[in-house]
């Protein structure tokens, strides 16, 4: 297992938001799935990612509700909202047109 | 949508905390439980898995906090529960609370009330309608030095009938009536005034009507207004009032009717009790006040016309000026280098005042900075103890800010009390002051005590509290410094030691300041009370009992008073009584500062002019009735009538410097110049020589004065009653007689020469005592300082004196450390304060006149005063570091 890369606020958001995107999920399954499918490159700390739940929560760009996990117990499943939706876009939006040019930069120097 | 669900979200936040508080903890732990589970289910048996876990997860504890901060609402929250842990620390140091909440109360109310005061007074627009258009208008006469002359009618006709900056000008003199007709006769101040006054000032009537164009001019009726003090208070407003009618006596009776009450107003020029048109007055029709140039009562207001500017109304005004300068050469001497100016009306009214108000400002400003640093000084002190507590609350994460903010919801709980407190002693401040302040400007009467005190009062405790909060150095969030502290006892560095002393000598340098003014003052206010005068103020008693003709021939008039007197003789406890002119030192230059006189035969030196004295006119008895001797000749008899010769008594200046080592009795004297010889007859015989008395100063002096027997120029007025028994139980027998011989006769403020001074005084009296306490306070404070720095080092050092004691120091060795570490911080304050008390009188000589330097006793005197507070303020902790006890000051570490 590579050492968990420290990961910027504004990333966070996204995977998060992205995460839930297609189903809402609870604080575990989100930390969980984004390692999976990064294959174990990203490794979310709890310390960040339930701040960053409760911040995206208190902002309105995603919602809350206690439900039922698979093992029968009670937690909080964070699902997006329709403005939460359009600000993961314009946050995708952000991070590829970014990522693209590091790319331009790193691969001529 | 967003808003009302992130509204909705903190609502929920802020007021189901312990519902959000047991989701979040609900929700931690299922994570935990979850990654457990995860573990177990890869092969790690329960324990292991468990532990694994927490370890992972890290700080438990700092994540619930951020996920509260996130929610943001920790703010509120964080300061409620600083604010109520504040509570609970100030309330288990009741001492530290105490002090420090009565000096910020007094720190602040002083500010408050003067605050009020210099806004009410000087910022604070007259209720004149349009009043920056009110201009008032004035020579400044620099021939005879006199800064503030009026004018005379066909003067103020001139500037009316040729000014094009003004659009009118009205016109106000004053005089003084016997009023009868509304209660009891009184005498009371008129002003007098044309038809265009009250238009230009822009004033309105609280009933009734004003003086108008109607009111001007010989041939109207009589009409006179009240002013509002006067119906507030002695005519208790009554309504009926209006359409009453009033007799006016002054050189004649003249009856006028009650048209209206003015509003209340500033009453500026003069404080009166109504304003009369022309008519009411003989003398204002007369042909003098009317024709002469030079006869100069009346005060001139203007109105600026639109467009026109101050400067370019003094201008015009100047130009007027010379053309009359011009075309009457006589009535304006070449050398008396006259300027004519105007002013803004409130300029006018406020500027006796600025000085006052001005000093006062800075005297509050030095005592809040005293107040603060005080209270500085001792959160200092406390802070420096708690600093392991708050060294663990930064190991445990808290950030500096969010130490800060804990101080600071701390002291803005000190300063809120001590801002409430400070209001409640700035309400009877304001009221003091402003009795105070009045004496320079009448608008301080006005003073409303508004909410801007309250706003005032809440932004300096504001102010203080965010200054005191960023006193403390916040000890450094480093872990292993923390522990290292965390055993409580006050480690003093360098810093804070200086920050300490450095407070300590502000308080003492600014209590100097003020000891030195209060002391100056209090100097001057001794000097006059122990002032002697030559006569006997206790037993003479003195009425106000003005001489009216009622039209009466003068003979009847003088049967009148001699008959009155003779029966107030007969009153059982009067020795004698007689007539004056003037109540000594109240009425004080109501005659000129002089008058010149002559006499038979004498020749002024060279390059000296004809010497001056006092007018004044007695009847029989005066010298007796004030316990004054007669050095030569006699008094003034019965025989001494209208018909008779001319006679006159001089006092012993007069005699001495007029007839050096001769007998003065038998020669000529004679008054000089045509205003007094219009009254008077043209030269008096001298028959008697009686002591100086000095009535105009409070502390006597040579005085030349000449003295006329009453019957034989008219005019008296004051009646003075010598006694052996209890004077005020005259008063009423007396009434009864004068009463008895007629019903018209005013006989007021019956008062004893005791009395008069002490009224007289009291202006300065109130003086010292605003000043004394001001200075009180300060010292106060600055005692409490210095004894807190002290006991603070004291306290810091006991580990050192254990050891010194311990290696043989005597005991009275460390009480004269201390005792010399006191004097020396209270000597270097008081040598900053008497630089900066240096450089404050220095400024204050360029901006007003008159200010002094303070005498090298009173600065003595001041910088004992302190030296010995901060000697005795070191004595408490001295003596305990004195006490020490060896042992335990060892172990204690």
């Amino acid at each position: 297992m590579s050492k968990p890369t420290d990961l910027v606020q504004g990333t966070l958001d996204l995977l998060i938001l992205k995460t839930i995107m297609l189903e809402p999920a609870h604080g575990w399954a989100i930390a969980h799935r984004i390692r999976q499918i990064s294959k174990e490159v990203l490794q979310v700390n709890q310390g960040a990612l339930y701040p960053a739940l409760h911040r995206l929560e208190q902002q309105g760009w995603i919602t809350a509700e206690w439900g039922e996990s698979e093992n029968n117990r009670k937690a909080k499943f964070y699902s997006l909202t329709k403005d939460g939706r359009k600000y993961m876009q314009r946050e995708q939006a952000n991070w590829e047109r970014l990522s693209a040019a590091i790319g331009l930069v790193v691969k001529t120097s | 949508m967003r808003l009302l669900s992130k509204f909705s979200h903190r609502v929920r936040s802020l007021f189901g905390k312990k519902a959000v508080d047991n989701e979040l903890n609900d929700e931690l732990k299922f994570h935990l439980e979850r990654e457990t589970q995860e573990k177990i289910a890869a092969g790690m048996n329960p324990q292991d898995a468990r532990r694994a876990t927490m370890l992972e997860f890290g700080g438990l504890e700092s994540t619930r906090e951020e996920c509260k901060d996130m929610r943001r609402i920790n703010l509120i929250s964080d300061l409620v529960r600083d604010t109520k842990f504040g509570a609970r620390m100030l309330r288990k140091n009741p001492g530290f609370t105490a002090i420090a909440l009565l000096t910020l109360a007094l720190g602040i109310g002083a500010n408050a009330a003067i605050f009020t005061l210099v806004r009410g007074v000087l910022l604070r627009p007259l209720v004149n309608r349009d009043e920056s258009r009110l201009i008032y208008i004035h020579q400044i006469v620099n021939g005879n030095g006199d800064p503030n002359s009026i004018f005379s009618v066909p003067e103020a006709q001139d500037i009316r009938a040729t000014s094009k900056t003004l659009t009118q000008v009205g016109e106000f003199s004053t005089i003084g009536f016997t009023m009868v007709g509304l209660g009891e006769p009184r005498v009371i101040r008129s002003g007098v005034v044309d038809g265009s006054y009250f238009e230009v000032m822009g004033l309105h009537p609280v009933l009734g009507r004003l003086l108008d164009e109607q009111d001007d001019g010989p041939k109207a009726e009589g009409a006179i207004v009240l002013t509002y003090r006067f119906w507030s208070g002695v005519l208790n407003r009554d309504p009926s009032v209006i359409g009453k009618t009033v007799r006016l006596i002054s050189n004649g009776p003249r009856s006028a009717t009650v048209v209206g009450v003015l509003e209340p107003s500033v009453p500026y020029p003069a404080e009166t009790e109504i304003i009369a048109n022309v008519v009411c007055s003989p003398h204002h029709l007369s042909a003098t006040m009317v024709t002469s140039r030079t006869h100069r009562m009346t005060q001139l207001f203007g109105r600026l016309a639109p467009g026109a500017t101050l400067a370019q109304a003094s201008a015009e005004l100047n130009g007027v000026y010379s053309t009359m300068a011009k075309d009457h050469p006589e009535a304006y001497p070449k050398d008396a280098n006259i300027r004519v100016e105007a002013k803004l009306l409130r300029d006018q009214i406020t500027s006796g005042a600025r000085t006052v108000l001005l000093v006062l400002l800075a005297a509050s400003g030095l005592i809040f900075i005293i107040a603060c640093s005080n209270v500085a000084n001792l959160i200092l002190a406390r802070t420096v103890r708690r600093e392991g507590e708050l060294g663990i609350r930064a190991a445990l994460g808290a950030t500096s800010g969010a130490l800060r903010r804990t101080l600071l919801a701390e002291n803005l709980l000190l300063c809120g009390a001590g801002a409430v407190l400070g209001i409640l002693i700035a309400r009877p401040m304001v009221a003091i002051l402003a009795r105070y302040a009045a004496r320079y400007s009448v608008r301080a009467l006005d003073l409303k005590v508004d909410s801007t005190m309250l706003w005032v009062s809440a932004g300096f405790a504001l102010l203080a509290a965010i200054l005191l909060a960023f006193v403390p150095r916040l000890p450094v969030t480093n872990a292993s410094q923390a522990t290292t502290h965390a055993t409580g006892s006050p480690r003093i560095s360098g810093g804070t030691n200086r920050r300490l002393r450095v407070f300590a000598m502000i308080q003492i340098a600014a209590s100097f300041v003020l000891l030195a003014g209060a002391s100056m003052l209090v100097k001057t206010l001794v000097s006059l009370q122990s002032a002697r005068t030559a006569f006997d103020t206790h037993r003479v008693l003195t009425f106000s009992m003005p001489v009216i003709s009622n039209g009466r021939p003068n003979d009847q008039v003088f049967t009148f008073y001699r008959e009155t007197l003779r029966r107030i003789r007969e009153v059982p406890g009067v020795d004698c009584v007689a007539m004056g002119a003037i109540i000594p030192w109240r009425e004080a230059g109501t005659f000129s500062p002089g008058t010149e006189f002559t006499v038979d035969g004498y020749v002024p030196g060279s390059g000296e002019g004809s010497p001056r004295a006092q007018f004044r006119a007695v009847s029989p008895g005066f010298f007796a009735s004030l316990g004054v001797p007669i050095v030569a000749g006699r008094d003034f008899n019965d025989l001494d009538r209208l018909t008779s010769e001319p006679v006159a008594i001089i006092s012993q200046s007069v005699a001495q410097r007029m007839f050096p080592n001769q007998d003065a009795i038998g020669r000529r004297i004679s008054w000089v110049g045509s205003m007094m010889k219009s009254f008077l007859p043209p030269s008096m015989r001298i028959v008697g020589v009686t002591a100086d008395i000095d009535d105009e100063h409070i502390i006597p002096g040579a005085s030349l004065t000449i003295y006329h027997p009453f019957e034989q120029v008219g005019m008296g007025g004051r009646l003075f009653v010598h006694t052996s028994a209890d004077p005020y139980a005259l008063v009423a027998p007396i009434t009864r007689v004068v009463r008895g011989m007629s019903t018209d006769q005013p006989l007021e403020r019956p008062t004893t020469l005791a009395d008069v001074r002490a009224e007289v005084l009291t202006p300065d009296r109130l003086n010292a005592f605003v000043f004394s306490g001001f200075a009180l306070v300060a010292l106060a404070i600055a005692v409490v300082g210095v004894a807190g720095v002290l006991a603070f080092s004291v306290s810091a050092r006991t580990r050192e004196f254990g050891i010194r004691l311990a290696i043989g120091a005597q005991p009275r060795h460390l009480l004269a450390a201390v005792i010399r570490e006191g004097a020396i911080m209270a000597g270097a304050g008081i040598i900053v304060g008497v630089g900066c008390g240096f450089a404050l009188a220095r400024l204050a000589g360029t901006y007003f006149q008159g200010a002094q330097m303070p005498g090298i006793s009173v600065v003595i005197v001041s910088a004992l005063l302190l030296l010995a507070a901060a000697v005795i303020a070191s004595a408490l902790p001295a003596i305990r570091a004195a006490r020490v006890d060896v042992i335990q000051a060892l172990r204690a570490e």
